[in-house]
C-alpha cells in the first residue's frame, strides 16, 4: 500500500470514526421509554402547531443521533425535545439511536 | 352504514386531491432532494433521514422550520429558502406516500437480539 493511500485511509478513519459512539440497543430500549409517550403512539399529534410526531422506528441511527444532538445544542427549536435531550450523554444518544433504528413495529 | 361510507369517501378525496394536483411539478423538485434522501425517500447515506412514509405534516413542519431558520442546518436552509407553501405541501405529500421502512416503535416488544417469551 502506498504512503498516499495509507495517509488517505487514516484521514478517512479520522473523519468518520469520532462522529458517533457505538450504541447498545438493549440499553437504548430502556432509555427510550420516555420517548414512547409521544413517539410510541401511531398518529400522535403535536399541538401548536399541529402536526404528527415523526415515526422514528427504522430511521437511520446516525440521523437520529444527529437530531438528538441538535436538540441538545438548540439547533432544533422544539422545546419539549430540547428538554428531553438536554441531559442525554453521547452514550445515551447512541444507545437510543441504535435501538430506534432496529426496533420492531408497533402493531 | 351509508353515512360513514360517504364520509370516508369524502375524506379520502380531500386527502388525495392536493397530492394529485401537485404531481406534475413534484418530480422536478424531487431530483434535488433525491441526491441525499432518494427519489423514493430512502436516504443515500446514514446521516440523512429516510423520508418515505413519514407523516406529511411533520415533513411540512420540518421544511417550514428550515425555511424560517428556526431549525438550523446549512444544507437544508439553502434548499428550503426558495420553496413556496404549495411546494412544501407537495414535496411532503410526495414523500409521505412512498412505501418505506419508517414505523411507530414498539418499546415493549423484545429487542431484536433478546429472546422471545
Amino acid at each position: 500500500m502506498s504512503k498516499t493511500v495509507r495517509c488517505a485511509a487514516a484521514a478517512l478513519a479520522l473523519l468518520t470514526a469520532p462522529a458517533f459512539a457505538a450504541g447498545d440497543g438493549e440499553a437504548g430500549r430502556l432509555k427510550a421509554n420516555t420517548c414512547m409517550g409521544c413517539h410510541g403512539i401511531p398518529g400522535y399529534t403535536n399541538a401548536y402547531p399541529t402536526y404528527r410526531v415523526p415515526k422514528l422506528g427504522g430511521q437511520s441511527a446516525d440521523y437520529l443521533a444527529a437530531a438528538l444532538k441538535a436538540y441538545k445544542s438548540g439547533e432544533r427549536p422544539h422545546l419539549t425535545m430540547r428538554a428531553q435531550a438536554a441531559n442525554l450523554s453521547d452514550q445515551d444518544i447512541a444507545d437510543i439511536a441504535t435501538f430506534l433504528a432496529a426496533v420492531p413495529e408497533k402493531k | 352504514m351509508r353515512t360513514p361510507l360517504l364520509f370516508a369517501a369524502c375524506a379520502a378525496l380531500l386527502v388525495a386531491a392536493p397530492a394529485i394536483a401537485g404531481d406534475d411539478k413534484v418530480p422536478e423538485m424531487v431530483t434535488t432532494c433525491a441526491a441525499c434522501h432518494g427519489a423514493d425517500g430512502k436516504a443515500t447515506q446514514p446521516i440523512y433521514p429516510h423520508l418515505a412514509g413519514q407523516y406529511a405534516n411533520y415533513l411540512e413542519q420540518a421544511l417550514r422550520e428550515y425555511r424560517s431558520g428556526a431549525r438550523k442546518n446549512p444544507i437544508m436552509a439553502g434548499q428550503a429558502a426558495a420553496l413556496t407553501d404549495d411546494e412544501i405541501h407537495e414535496l411532503a405529500a410526495h414523500y409521505a406516500k412512498q412505501a418505506g421502512q419508517l414505523h411507530t416503535p414498539d418499546v415493549h416488544a423484545a429487542a431484536p437480539k433478546a429472546a422471545a417469551h
